[in-house]
C-alpha cells in the first residue's frame, strides 16, 4: 500500500507544482499589465485633469487641480480654436471620402488586372515613396499660392495635398483584395458582368472591412497632420488646423498663457476621433494586421 | 448547343513560358469532352482560353463557327463551373443563380421560374434563401451548377468541379453530372486530373502533358490503344506495368522475353504485329496489373519475383512485387481467387511466379516511347 | 570565400554556422550591387533596343501604310476619322491642336528660358512724378523651372500619343484587311467600363501622383542644382540659376570654417545621419520586441480581460499623435510633471535634463517612442501570433522544448519571417519619422558646433526634421534642403535594396505557407 502511495504521490506533487508555477507566472503578467495600463493611461488622465485646472494657466509640477472649472473650455471659444477645429473637420471629412475612392481604385486595379505596365508601375511607386514627401511642399506651396489655396484659404489646398498622392498608399487594401478569390471575378464575368459591374456588385459588397479601414485612416490623418498644414497655413491663424494651432500654443512665448487651454483643446480633439476609432476598432485591427503581413 | 473548334491555340505567358502548344481540336455539338492530365499540363489554361478568362497568344477559338478570340467571356455564350465553386458569398443561393439573368435584365417572374426550376432539378429548393456559407460542399457544387444552368449557354465548361469534394460525394456528383448531361443536352468541356472521372464522363478524352496533346479518343480507345507510354500509364489504375525486354520474331510468331521468361504474343496483337511487319527489337512491354496472374513456377512462361507489399483493397489484392533485377511490378488479384490460406502466405519476401497472356500486351518503342502498333 | 555544400554545412558547429551565414550575407552584397548595375545596364540596353525597334516600326508602318495612315503622321487622328472612328480621331486631333497651340504660345518661351532660368531680374526705376523707386518684376525663375519641366512632360506625352496614333493606324489597317470591323466610338466608351476598365480606374489616381508627386520631385531634384533660396527666390529679389554640382560639393565637403558654429557640412550631415540610423534601429526593434512581448503576455492562456488590456493600449493609437506627443514632451520638461513628481517625492533635488542634455534627450525620445509604438506593434503581432499553427507548439512540446525554446525556435523565426518586409518599411519609416521627433523635441538640444546657415541643427534632429528646419529657417536654403532630400532617398534606397535582396520572406516565399 505504502509503496503505491508514494508512486502516486510524486506525479500529484509535480502536477501541483506545475499549476502553482503557472499561477505565479500569471500573477506576474497581471502585475505587468496593470503597470503598463497605468503608464499608458497616465498622460491622458493628466491632460484631462489639467484641462479643468483654473488656478493657473502654465505648467506646474502637480496633477490634481487645486481649483476646478470649465474656464479653459470657455476660453477656447475666444480664440481661433473653433475655426481650426472646423478646418480640420472639413479637411478630414472630404479627405476620407475622396482618398477612399482613390485608394480603392488603385488597389483594386493593381490586385485584379494584369496589364503590361502593372509591375513597372508598382516598382515606380515604391521608388517614388523613398523620396521624403516633405520636399515637395516647397514647390506645392508656391503653386497652391498662385492658385489662391494657402493661408486663410488653406483648407482646399490641404485637401488637395492630402488626396492627390493617396494612390501611393494602396498596399493594405491591395493585400485585402488579393485575398478575395479571383474566381469570383471570373464567375461574374462569365455570368455576363462587365468589369465595372464586377466591382460594383461583387467586390465592393465584400470589401466592407477594408472600406471602413480606409475611411477611418483617411479621416484620422488630417487630425494628426502637422507638416503639410504648417506649410500651407503659413502662419495665418484662420487657415490652421488643430495640430498647427495647438502646437503654437506651446511655444516659449505662449505656453505660460495657453498650457491649460492646450489641454482642453486636446481633449476636445481627442474625444470624437477616439470614439469613432473605438467603434471601428475591429476593422482597424484587421487592416493593420493584414497590411503588415503582406508588407 | 454548339460546336467548338480550336485551331493552333497557343498560350505563352509573359515570362516566355509556353503553357499550351498548338492545340487543335474539333468538338462536335452536344459532345462531352474531357481534358485530362497531370497538374500543370495546360488543360485548365486551355479551358480558360475557351472561356475568355485567359488571353489567347496564338491560333483561333471558334464557338459555333464564330471566332471568339476577342470577345469578352460574357459574349461567348458559355457557362462555367469553377473548382472552388466561386459562389458570391454575400448573395443568397437564389441571388447567386439569378445573378446572370438579372444582368441580362430578364423580368423577375421569369427569373423566379428559371431559378426554381433549376433548383428543383438539382434538389436545392430548400436552400434557396441561404447564403453559400451555410451549405455543405456538395450543395455548393449544385448551386454552382445551377448558376451555370440558367444561362442557357451553348457550351458548358467545368474546371475540376469535383476535386474539392470527398471521395464518396465525388462518386455521387459524378453520377449526377451524367444525369445532368442527359437533361441539358448541350456541349460539355470538362477538365480534371482524375482519369476515373475522365473515363466515366467523357465521350472523348483529351490527354495532355506539358502543353501538348498526347492522345484524343474515346475512353475505350485510349484505354486499349494508348498512343504512348505516358497515356498507357496515365489511364487505368493501378498504372500499367512496364518492363524492358525484347520482342523476338521467330518465323510468323512473336515472343517477348521479360526477365528470362518467354511468352508468345497471341490473338489480335500478334495479327497486328504481323500486319505491320514489325521486326524483332528491344521494347518497353506494357501489361496492366489486372492482366497479370499468379502461376505455379518455375516454368518457361513464369517470371520469378518476390512480394514486397500486399494491399488488401476488399474485392481485390494489389500485390507489389519486385523481380530479380529490382523492377517493381503490380499485380491485381481478385480476392475471391485465393483461399484464405493462400492469402495468409502472401507476406513480405514470399517467392511468387507471375505470368500474363499474349493478347494483353502493349509494345512501346524504347527510344521515343511510342506504341509500336497505334502511334 | 569557401562555400559549403548542404551536408558540409550541417557538420559545422553552431558558431561556425552563424559565422558562415554572416559571411554569406556580406559576400552577397557586392554581387547584389554588381547585379543591380548589370541590371540597370541591361535595362538601358533593352531600352535602346526598344527605341530602335519603335523607330523601325514607325518607318515600316509609313512605308507600307495607305494614304490615310501616311497623312496621320502629320494630322493625328486622321486615319481614325477617315476609317469612321470619329471619337478617337477627334480626341487625337484635339490633342495635337492643343499641343501645337501651347507650344507656340507658351511652351517655346519656357523651354527657351530653361537653360538660363531667366535673364532679367527685378529692376528698379526712378519714378519722377512720385519721387520713388519703383521695382519692376521681370523674369520668374521659379515659373521658368516649373513650366519648363511641365513643358518637357507635355512633349513626352505628345510623342507617346503620336506613337499610339501611328500604332492604331497600323492596327486598323490590319483589322480591316482581315475583314473585321473596327470598334465604334460607342464600343470604345463601353470598353472603358469593361476590358479597359483598369485605365479608367487608374486615370484619376495616376494624374494625382503625376502632378503632386512626380512633378514636384523632378522639380526638387533640379533645385538641388540651382541656388534657389530665400535671397534668390527667382522673382521678387533675385533670380536663381544653375550652379551645377556646387551644392553637393558644399554638403559633402569637410572643410570647416573657424570658430564656433562653423562645423563643416559633411560633419554635420554625418552626425545627423548616424543619429538617424541609430534612432531608426532602436525605434524599430525596441518597439518590435516589446510589442511582441506585450502581445504574448495578453494572449497567454489563463489571462482574463484580454479585451480590456488591448483597448487600454489601443487608446494611444486613437488619440491624434500631436496631442499625445506634445503633451508627453511637456511632461518631461524642466518644470514638467515628471520632474515635479520626482522632486516632490524627494528622489532628486534638481530637475533631470530630459531635453537639455544630448544623451538624455536621445534616450528619452526612444523611450517615449516605445510608449507610442507598442500598442501598434501589439495589434500587428497579436494577429500574426494567432496565425502560427498550434500544432507547431504541440509538436515542440512533445519534443521537449521549454517556453523559452518555443519562443526562440518557433515564435521568433516565424514572426521575423512573416514581418520581414514590415520591419524594413518600419525602419525606413522611422528614419523619416518627423512627427515623433519634431513634436517631442523640435530637434533640441541645439548643436552649437553646427553651422547656423544649415538651420539650427539639434542633437535629436533626424535628416527629415533637419530638412524641414532648413526650408523654414531664416535663410530658406531650398537648394540645401533638396540636397538633403536626395541624400535621404539614396540612403533609404540603398538600405531597402540590400535588405530586400537578403530577406528570406522575399526569396523563399513559400517556406512558411
Amino acid at each position: 500500500m505504502s509503496v503505491s502511495k508514494e508512486v502516486n504521490a510524486a506525479p500529484v506533487k509535480r502536477h501541483m507544482g506545475l499549476r502553482a508555477s503557472r499561477a505565479m507566472a500569471n500573477t506576474g503578467i497581471y502585475i505587468l499589465l496593470v503597470v503598463i495600463s497605468i503608464v499608458w493611461l497616465i498622460p491622458f488622465f493628466c491632460i484631462l485633469l489639467q484641462s479643468f485646472r483654473v488656478e493657473s494657466t502654465w505648467q506646474v509640477g502637480y496633477v490634481i487641480p487645486q481649483k476646478w472649472g470649465l474656464d479653459n473650455y470657455r476660453n477656447l471659444f475666444n480664440t481661433d480654436f473653433p475655426k481650426w477645429y472646423l478646418n480640420t473637420f472639413i479637411a478630414a471629412l472630404v479627405t476620407a471620402a475622396l482618398q477612399t475612392i482613390i485608394v480603392l481604385c488603385m488597389s483594386y486595379t493593381l490586385s485584379r488586372f494584369r496589364f503590361k505596365m502593372r509591375k513597372p508601375l508598382m516598382r515606380f511607386m515604391l521608388i517614388l515613396g523613398m523620396f521624403p514627401g516633405m520636399l515637395t511642399m516647397i514647390i506645392l506651396f508656391r503653386v497652391l499660392k498662385d492658385l489662391g489655396m494657402v493661408q486663410a484659404n488653406a483648407v482646399p489646398g490641404l485637401i488637395l495635398v492630402y488626396i492627390a498622392s493617396s494612390g501611393m498608399g494602396y498596399y493594405v487594401s491591395k493585400g485585402f483584395f488579393d485575398t478575395l478569390p479571383k474566381s469570383l471575378d471570373e464567375a461574374a464575368r462569365v455570368d455576363g458582368a462587365t468589369r465595372f459591374q464586377v466591382l460594383k456588385k461583387i467586390i465592393l459588397p465584400l470589401s466592407k472591412p477594408i472600406v471602413i479601414y480606409t475611411v477611418l485612416t483617411a479621416f484620422m490623418g488630417p487630425w494628426g497632420d502637422y507638416v503639410f498644414a504648417q506649410y500651407i497655413s503659413f502662419g495665418t491663424s484662420s487657415g490652421m488646423n488643430v495640430a498647427v494651432g495647438l502646437y503654437n500654443w506651446l511655444n516659449q512665448d505662449q505656453i505660460a498663457k495657453c498650457y491649460t487651454m492646450f489641454c482642453a483643446g486636446g481633449v476636445l480633439v481627442a474625444i470624437p476621433v477616439t470614439v469613432l476609432f473605438m467603434c471601428l476598432q475591429k476593422y482597424y485591427v484587421e487592416g493593420v494586421t493584414g497590411g503588415a503581413v503582406k508588407g | 448547343m454548339a460546336s467548338v473548334k480550336l485551331t493552333d491555340v497557343k498560350k505563352v505567358y509573359d515570362n516566355k513560358v509556353t503553357a499550351v502548344h498548338d492545340f487543335n481540336l474539333d468538338i462536335k455539338d452536344k459532345e462531352f469532352v474531357v481534358f485530362v492530365g497531370p497538374s500543370g499540363c495546360g488543360k485548365s489554361t486551355t479551358l480558360r482560353m475557351i472561356a475568355g478568362l485567359e488571353d489567347i497568344s496564338g491560333g483561333t477559338v471558334e464557338i459555333d463557327g464564330v471566332v471568339v478570340n476577342d470577345l469578352q467571356p460574357k459574349d461567348r455564350g458559355i457557362a462555367m463551373v469553377f473548382q472552388n465553386y466561386a459562389l458570391y458569398p454575400h448573395m443568397t443561393v437564389y441571388d447567386n443563380i439569378a445573378f446572370s439573368l438579372r444582368l441580362q435584365k430578364v423580368p423577375e417572374d421569369q427569373i423566379y421560374e428559371k431559378v426554381t426550376n433549376a433548383a428543383n432539378i438539382l434538389g436545392i429548393t430548400e436552400y434557396l434563401t441561404r447564403k453559400p456559407r451555410a451549405l455543405s460542399g456538395g450543395q455548393r457544387q449544385r448551386v454552382a451548377i445551377g448558376r451555370a444552368m440558367v444561362r442557357n449557354s451553348k457550351v458548358f465548361l467545368m474546371d475540376e468541379p469535383l476535386s474539392n469534394l470527398d471521395a464518396k460525394l465525388r462518386n455521387q456528383m459524378r453520377a449526377e453530372i451524367i444525369l445532368l448531361r442527359q437533361k441539358l443536352d448541350t456541349t460539355f468541356i470538362y477538365v480534371t486530373h482524375d482519369q476515373t472521372e475522365a473515363m466515366t464522363l467523357g465521350d472523348r478524352i483529351v490527354i495532355m502533358r506539358d502543353g501538348f496533346i498526347e492522345q484524343v479518343g474515346s475512353p475505350t480507345e485510349v484505354f486499349e490503344r494508348p498512343r504512348n507510354v505516358f497515356v498507357a500509364e496515365f489511364i487505368g489504375a493501378p498504372k500499367m506495368n512496364l518492363m524492358e525486354t525484347k520482342l523476338i520474331k521467330e518465323g510468323d510468331q512473336y515472343f517477348v522475353t521479360p526477365f528470362g521468361a518467354k511468352i508468345e504474343v497471341t490473338g489480335r496483337k500478334a495479327e497486328e504485329l504481323r500486319a505491320k511487319g514489325i521486326s524483332g527489337q528491344s521494347i518497353l512491354l506494357g501489361v496492366r496489373p489486372e492482366h497479370i496472374v499468379l502461376t505455379e513456377g518455375p516454368s518457361i512462361g513464369a517470371i520469378p519475383c518476390k512480394l514486397e507489399v500486399n494491399e488488401m483493397m476488399g474485392s481485390e489484392l494489389h500485390l507489389h512485387v519486385y523481380t530479380e533485377d529490382e523492377t517493381r511490378l503490380i499485380v491485381r488479384v481478385p480476392t475471391i481467387d485465393l483461399t484464405s490460406e493462400a492469402r495468409k502466405r502472401l507476406v513480405y519476401g514470399t517467392q511468387l511466379f507471375i505470368t500474363f497472356e499474349g493478347k494483353v500486351m502493349h509494345f512501346f518503342n524504347k527510344e521515343n516511347n511510342l506504341n509500336l502498333l497505334y502511334a | 570565400m569557401k562555400t559549403y555544400s548542404d551536408l558540409e554545412f550541417l557538420k559545422l558547429s553552431k558558431g561556425q554556422k552563424i559565422l558562415y551565414k554572416f559571411q554569406r550575407f556580406f559576400a552577397a552584397i557586392p554581387t547584389g550591387l554588381k547585379n543591380l548595375f548589370l541590371g540597370i545596364g541591361r535595362g538601358l540596353k533593352g531600352l535602346g533596343a526598344k527605341v530602335g525597334e519603335e523607330a523601325k516600326d514607325i518607318i515600316t508602318t509609313f512605308v507600307h501604310g495607305d494614304w490615310k495612315t501616311k497623312l496621320s503622321y502629320l494630322v493625328m487622328g486622321f486615319g481614325n476619322l477617315a476609317r469612321g472612328q470619329i471619337l478617337r480621331g477627334l480626341l487625337f486631333l484635339l490633342f495635337e491642336v492643343v499641343f501645337i497651340g501651347y507650344m507656340v504660345l507658351y511652351g517655346a518661351y519656357w523651354l527657351g528660358m530653361l537653360p538660363s532660368l531667366g535673364k532679367v531680374g527685378p529692376t528698379k526705376s526712378y519714378n519722377e512724378i512720385y519721387d520713388v523707386y519703383v521695382t519692376q518684376y521681370n523674369d520668374n525663375s521659379f515659373k521658368i523651372l516649373l513650366y519648363g519641366v511641365l513643358t518637357i512632360f507635355f512633349i513626352i506625352a505628345f510623342i507617346y500619343t503620336w506613337r499610339v496614333n501611328v500604332k492604331q493606324n497600323k492596327l486598323a489597317e490590319k483589322i480591316l484587311a482581315s475583314g473585321k470591323k473596327l470598334r465604334s466610338g460607342r464600343e470604345d466608351l463601353r470598353s472603358m467600363v469593361d476590358d479597359q476598365f483598369h485605365k479608367t480606374l487608374l486615370a484619376l489616381p495616376m494624374t494625382g501622383i503625376l502632378i503632386f508627386t512626380v512633378m514636384p520631385i523632378v522639380f526638387m531634384v533640379l533645385v538641388a542644382f540651382t541656388n534657389y533660396d530665400g535671397t534668390h527666390d527667382g522673382y521678387y529679389n533675385n533670380l536663381f540659376t544653375w550652379v551645377g554640382m556646387d551644392n553637393f560639393n558644399t554638403m559633402l565637403s569637410w572643410t570647416s570654417g573657424t570658430g564656433s558654429g562653423t562645423q563643416s557640412y559633411a560633419a554635420t550631415f554625418g552626425e545627423v545621419l548616424s543619429w538617424t540610423l541609430i534612432w531608426a534601429f532602436f525605434a524599430t526593434f525596441t518597439n518590435y520586441f516589446l510589442g511582441m512581448f506585450v502581445a504574448m503576455a495578453i494572449n497567454k492562456k489563463g489571462i482574463n480581460l484580454k479585451k480590456l488590456w488591448r483597448t487600454i493600449l489601443v487608446l494611444t493609437i486613437a488619440i491624434p499623435q500631436f496631442i499625445s506627443l506634445l503633451y508627453v514632451g511637456k511632461m518631461f520638461a524642466k518644470n514638467g510633471i515628471v520632474n515635479g513628481f520626482l522632486m516632490s517625492m524627494g528622489w532628486i533635488d534638481k530637475a533631470l535634463p530630459f531635453w537639455e542634455d544630448a544623451t538624455w534627450a536621445r534616450i528619452t525620445v526612444i523611450i517615449i517612442n516605445i510608449w507610442i509604438g507598442i500598442p501598434y506593434l501589439m495589434l500587428i503581432t497579436t494577429g500574426i501570433l494567432m496565425n502560427i499553427p498550434a500544432d507547431l507548439y504541440e509538436s515542440a512540446r512533445i519534443d521537449g522544448a521549454n517556453a523559452w525554446q518555443q519562443y526562440s525556435k518557433i515564435t521568433l523565426p516565424y514572426m521575423l519571417f512573416v514581418t520581414g518586409p514590415y520591419l524594413l518599411t518600419s525602419f525606413t519609416g522611422n528614419m523619416n519619422n518627423f512627427n515623433v521627433i519634431y513634436l517631442l523635441t523640435g530637434g533640441a538640444p541645439t548643436n552649437a558646433a553646427a553651422s547656423s546657415a544649415a538651420g539650427s541643427v539639434g542633437y535629436t534632429d533626424l535628416l527629415i526634421t533637419w530638412l524641414f528646419k532648413i526650408t523654414t529657417g531664416a535663410e530658406s536654403k531650398y537648394y540645401l534642403a533638396s540636397v538633403v532630400g536626395i541624400l535621404v532617398f539614396v540612403v533609404v534606397a540603398l538600405i531597402s535594396l540590400v535588405v530586400y535582396n537578403v530577406l528570406p520572406s522575399i526569396k523563399n516565399e513559400e517556406d512558411f505557407q
